[in-house]
C-alpha cells in the first residue's frame, strides 16, 4: 500500500506499527489464551486513547474523519502482529458505520457522549455473518418508536464486552437493524464462544426474549444500510487478511534464513525458497489488490464496491494459503504457540468468513455482475 | 505367452510391481484378515461413539485452559478397550490383530478426534520402531509389559523419541542425518551406553512408560553410529521436560525428554553398530532399512490420520448442510454445496486408497511381511496363548532368533522392495494429510461463520489436520523421498538432497 502513503499517512502507519510492536507483540500469546486468560483491556484502552477506534466517523462521534485507506493502514498494520485488536476495531467500526450510514448521526451523537467507560462506547455485531442470513431474531413493534426482539443471535462479536449491540432482525419481508442494550432485561448472553482464531476479539451467543430495542434508521432497510457500508468494510477485511499474510511471510523468511537442516540454511533449499516465493507472490498481489480497492473508492470509480468485494474474497483466500505455508516453513515450530504462525493461520481462517461465507459472497458478487455492475 | 520382451515392458516406469501391490496381495492375504478387519472397524466405531465423540471437544478445551493437563482417563479407557495390545503379535503377549487393521482403526477414531486417535496410533509408532530393530529380547520385555499393563489397568505405552531441537526433517532421512545438527549422544561405556541430550515434540511422551530413543555414538558421523535404546521411566538421568503448546491435536501431548548421563544397560540396547556387525550390509544401509521399515508403517498410519480428519471434516460439513438454510433453502440443496461435498468425499476416498495400497506393500515387502505369511498368520491365530507363552516365548530370548529375524528383514530384503514400500508410504502420507487439511478448509468455507466455532468441530479438524503435514517427515521431505524411491532411480543423472 506504499503508493498510497503521503507524508501524513506515513506518520500514521509508523504510529500503528510502533503501537503493534510495543503493545501487541509481547502479550500476543497470552492474550490469545482468552477466555482462559484475562482480556487485554489495557491494550484496548490504549488503542482508544491513540484514536484507533471509530476512525472513519466524524469527530463529533469520537472519530477522526478518516477514509478507507487510513482504516486499512490501521487494520493491516495491527494484523501483521496480532489481528485480534484489528478485529475488535473492525467489528466496532462496522456496527457504528451501519448506524451512521442509516442517517443515524443523531442516534449516535445522542448515545456516545453519555457513556464514560470504554466498554460503553464499543458496539457488538455479528461480524462473521451476512446479516441477511441472521434470520433467527424477529422484531415486533411495541408502541411508538419502540420495538422488542425475540430469538437467538449467534456469535455476537464483542457481545461479552460491549454494553450495546447492533442486531439484525426480521421485520416483515426484509430485515432491520436494532440497537440493543445487552444489559437490559430480556437479554441473555452465553459464556464466550470458543473459536478458531481472534481469541482476544471474543463473541457470545445472545438470546433475546422480548428485549427492548431501538430501530436503526427505517424499518425494512437493513439490507440497504448494510450495502452502504459493505464496500468499505470489505476492503477493511481484505486489509486484515493482507496484514496477517505479511506477518506470516516475514516470520517465515526470518526463520528460513536462520534454521538449518541437512547442513544448510533452509532458505537455500530450493523447494523452501519456492514456497516462500509463492507466498511472496500472493502477498504482493493482495497488497496491490487492497491498494487498488482503496484508490478506487477514494476516486469514486464506478464499480469500486464490487472491486472491494473481490478484494476481500481474493485476499481472504490467499491468506489461507499463505498462512498454511507460513507454518510449513517453520515445521514443528510453526505449529507451536511460541511462534506467531499458528495464530496467523487460525486468524486468517476467521477473517475470511467476516461478513458471510465465501461461497455465498462469491455468488452474490456474480449476481451483481449479471445485474450489470461493471467488474472492471 | 509371456515373453522376455513383455518382462522388459513391465519393468518400465511405472513398474508393474509398484502399481500392483494390491493385486499381488490377493492370493497371499490370509482370508482371516477380512473378517477381522470388519470386527476392528465396528469396534473402533463403537469406541468413537461411546468414548471419543463425547469427550473430544472437552479434552480440547481442557488442554486450551491448562496446557499441562494429561488425559490419563482417556488412555486408561483405551487401555480397557484393549487398543494398546490389539496389534502386538501374540508371540509377544498381544492380541495379534492384523497390522493393516490399525490404519482402519486410526481412520475411524481420527474422524472423531485426531488427538485421541494419536493417543492410540503413536503407541504403535513406538512399538513399530521396536519391532523394526527385530531385537527379540527387548521386544519380548517391552511388549509383554504393555500386555501386563492391560491386565492390571495401568497403561504401559511406548513412544518414539527421534526429533531434536536442531534436527527434525533430517533425522528421518539417512542421506541427511550426516549433515544434521544432532546432539543426542550415546557414549559406549562398560555394560551399556551413557545417554545425553534432549528430544522434543515426542508424541505421548509424558504418557508413555517406554521410549524408543534414537541417539548417535558419534555426533559427527550419526548415520554410521545410530543407536536405538529402550529407555524406561524412572531410569536415573531420564526426566520429562515441558509439554509443547500446540495449535491442535491438543489431547495428545508433545513432550520434551531430557537425558543427563542416563545409563542404558546392554540388555536395553535395541540396535547398534555392534549388533549390525552380524549382518552382511554396512551400518548406514541397515540404518536406512530400519528407518524405512518403521516409517513405511508409520506413514501409512499418518495417512490414516489424514484420511480420518478429512472424513471428520466432510461429515461435519454434510451434517451442517442438512441442518442449515441459506438463501431460503437447505444448504445441501445448493448445487455448489453438493459439488463441494462430492469433492470432499473424493478426497477421503483417494486418501484411504493410498494408505490401503501402502499397507499392501508393507504386507508384501515391509514390516508386516512375516506376520502376513499365511502359515505364520494362522499358526499364531489358532495356537493357544498359553502354548505360545510356555514354549515359544523362551526362544525369543535367544540370539539366533534375533539373528534370523534380521537376516530376513535386512540382508534378504531387495532394494526395490524397500523403495516400493517407502515410496508408497510417502505418497500416502502427503496425499492423505494434504487431503485432511484441504477438507478441513473446505468444511470451514462451506460453514462460513459457523465454521469458526469450536462447537461445530470443523475448526478443530482444521487445527488438528495441520500437524499431519509436518510430523513423520514434512510433506516436502516425503515428496523428495517419493522422488528418490520411485522416480530418481530411473533417472541416473538425478541426485537427491544435493540441491
Amino acid at each position: 500500500m506504499k503508493s498510497l502513503l503521503n507524508s501524513e499517512l506515513s506518520m500514521f502507519e509508523q504510529t500503528v506499527n510502533e503501537f503493534a510492536a510495543n503493545e501487541l507483540l509481547d502479550g500476543r500469546q497470552e492474550n490469545d489464551r482468552f477466555p482462559f486468560a484475562p482480556l487485554f483491556e489495557e491494550v484496548l484502552k490504549k488503542a482508544r486513547a491513540v484514536g484507533f477506534f471509530s476512525v472513519t466517523l466524524p469527530e463529533e462521534l469520537d472519530g477522526c474523519c478518516m477514509g478507507t485507506t487510513e482504516l486499512c493502514v490501521l487494520l493491516e498494520g495491527l494484523s501483521r502482529i496480532d489481528a485480534s485488536l484489528a478485529a475488535v476495531i473492525f467489528t466496532d467500526t462496522l456496527a457504528k458505520e451501519i448506524v451512521y450510514r442509516s442517517k443515524g448521526f443523531l442516534q449516535l451523537a445522542d448515545f456516545l457522549p453519555k457513556v464514560s467507560e470504554f466498554e460503553g462506547t464499543l458496539f457488538a455485531f455479528q461480524a462473521q455473518a451476512d446479516p441477511a442470513e441472521c434470520a433467527s431474531v424477529s422484531a415486533e413493534p411495541a408502541g411508538e418508536d419502540a420495538w422488542t426482539l425475540s430469538g437467538k443471535a449467534d456469535y455476537v462479536v464483542l457481545g461479552g464486552i460491549a454494553h450495546n449491540a447492533v442486531i439484525p432482525a426480521r421485520t416483515g419481508a426484509g430485515y432491520s437493524f436494532f440497537l440493543v442494550d445487552l444489559e437490559a432485561p430480556g437479554v441473555t448472553a452465553s459464556e464466550p464462544v470458543l473459536s478458531l482464531g481472534l481469541h482476544a476479539c471474543p463473541a457470545v451467543d445472545v438470546t433475546l426474549d422480548g428485549a427492548s430495542a431501538a430501530l436503526v434508521g427505517e424499518a425494512g432497510k437493513g439490507a440497504e444500510y448494510f450495502g452502504r457500508v459493505a464496500g468499505r468494510m470489505n476492503t477493511a477485511a481484505a486489509a486484515m487478511s493482507l496484514g496477517v499474510m505479511k506477518g506470516s511471510f516475514e516470520e517465515a523468511v526470518d526463520y528460513a534464513k536462520e534454521r538449518q537442516q541437512g547442513g544448510r540454511r533452509i532458505v537455500n533449499w530450493s523447494e523452501v525458497r519456492r514456497i516462500l516465493a509463492r507466498m511472496a507472490v500472493k502477498v504482493k498481489a493482495a497488497d496491490m489488490v487492497v491498494t487498488e480497492a482503496c484508490r478506487a473508492e477514494e476516486d469514486n470509480i464506478p464499480g469500486w464496491e464490487l472491486g472491494a468485494k473481490a478484494a476481500s474474497l481474493f485476499a481472504g483466500g490467499a491468506s489461507i494459503e499463505v498462512t498454511t505455508d507460513g507454518i510449513q516453513v517453520l515445521g514443528g515450530n510453526g505449529y507451536m504457540e511460541d511462534y506467531g504462525q499458528e495464530k496467523r493461520f487460525r486468524d486468517a481462517g476467521q477473517i475470511r468468513s467476516l461478513m458471510g461465507s465465501t461461497p455465498m459472497r462469491e455468488l452474490a458478487l456474480m449476481g451483481k455482475v449479471l445485474e450489470g455492475e461493471p467488474l472492471y | 505367452m509371456f515373453s522376455s520382451s513383455d518382462a522388459a515392458l513391465l519393468d518400465r516406469e511405472p513398474r508393474y510391481d509398484d502399481i500392483t501391490c494390491s493385486l499381488a496381495s490377493v492370493n497371499r492375504l490370509p482370508a482371516g484378515v477380512i473378517s477381522e478387519t470388519r470386527e476392528l472397524v465396528a469396534m473402533a466405531r463403537r469406541f468413537s461413539d461411546e468414548v471419543v465423540r463425547p469427550r473430544a471437544l472437552e479434552l480440547d478445551r481442557m488442554k486450551h485452559e491448562d496446557p499441562d493437563y494429561l488425559p490419563w482417563d482417556l488412555v486408561e479407557e483405551a487401555n480397557r478397550w484393549g487398543f494398546y495390545t490389539m496389534f502386538i503379535p501374540k508371540l509377544f503377549g498381544g492380541q495379534g490383530k492384523n497390522m493393516p487393521g490399525l490404519s482402519y482403526v486410526l481412520e475411524e477414531i481420527g474422524s472423531a478426534c485426531t488427538a485421541i486417535s494419536n493417543l492410540i496410533g503413536v503407541h504403535y509408532l513406538g512399538i513399530g520402531t521396536l519391532c523394526g530393530s527385530w531385537n527379540g529380547r527387548v521386544m519380548n520385555k517391552v511388549m509383554r509389559e504393555v500386555a501386563e499393563g492391560e491386565r492390571t489397568g495401568k497403561p504401559c505405552l511406548v513412544s518414539l523419541a527421534i526429533t531434536e531441537p536442531g534436527a527434525g526433517t533430517d533425522v528421518e532421512e539417512v542421506d541427511l542425518i550426516g549433515r544434521a545438527k544432532v546432539t543426542c549422544h550415546a557414549e559406549k561405556v562398560p555394560g551399556g551406553y551413557r545417554l545425553n541430550g534432549r528430544k522434543i515434540f515426542i508424541s505421548s511422551g509424558h504418557l508413555s512408560t517406554w521410549h524408543m530413543t534414537i541417539a548417535y555414538g558419534d555426533l559427527e558421523n550419526p548415520a554410521e553410529t545410530t543407536v536405538m535404546l529402550a529407555v524406561r521411566n524412572g531410569m536415573e538421568g531420564f526426566s520429562f521436560g515441558r509439554q509443547e503448546h500446540k495449535m491442535g491435536q491438543k489431547g495428545c501431548p508433545a513432550s520434551e525428554l531430557i537425558f543427563e548421563d542416563c545409563f542404558v544397560p546392554d540388555e536395553l540396547v535395541c540396535f547398534d553398530s555392534v549388533q549390525a556387525d552380524k549382518l552382511s550390509k554396512p551400518m548406514k544401509a541397515i540404518t536406512n532399512q530400519l528407518l524405512d521399515y518403521v516409517l513405511s508403517a508409520s506413514r501409512a498410519g499418518v495417512g490414516a490420520f489424514g484420511t480420518g480428519v478429512a472424513r471428520g471434516a466432510y461429515e461435519e460439513a454434510l451434517r451442517f448442510s442438512q441442518e442449515t438454510e441459506v438463501g431460503g433453502k437447505l444448504l445441501i440443496n445448493h448445487e455448489w454445496a453438493q459439488v463441494l461435498l462430492a469433492e470432499m468425499y473424493k478426497n477421503v476416498a483417494m486418501a484411504r486408497l493410498s494408505y490401503i495400497e501402502t499397507n499392501y506393500a508393507n504386507g508384501m515387502y515391509g514390516l508386516f511381511k512375516l506376520l502376513h505369511y499365511k502359515p505364520i498368520f494362522y499358526c499364531l491365530r489358532y495356537t493357544p496363548q498359553t502354548f505360545i507363552d510356555r514354549f515359544l516365548k523362551p526362544f525369543l530370548e535367544k540370539d539366533f532368533v534375533t539373528w534370523i529375524f534380521r537376516k530376513i528383514y535386512f540382508d534378504w530384503q531387495k532394494p526395490e522392495q524397500g523403495e516400493r514400500t517407502s515410496g508408497w508410504a510417502s505418497l500416502s502420507k502427503f496425499a492423505s494429510t494434504d487431503a485432511g487439511v484441504k477438507n478441513s478448509q473446505l468444511a470451514c468455507e462451506l460453514m462460513g461463520g459457523a465454521g469458526v466455532r469450536t462447537d461445530q468441530m470443523a475448526e478443530k479438524h482444521l487445527r488438528d489436520s495441520k500437524l499431519l503435514q509436518i510430523y513423520e517427515g514434512t510433506n516436502q521431505l516425503n515428496r523428495l523421498n517419493l522422488f528418490k524411491c520411485l522416480i530418481g532411480r530411473s533417472a541416473p543423472q538425478s541426485k537427491v538432497f544435493e540441491d
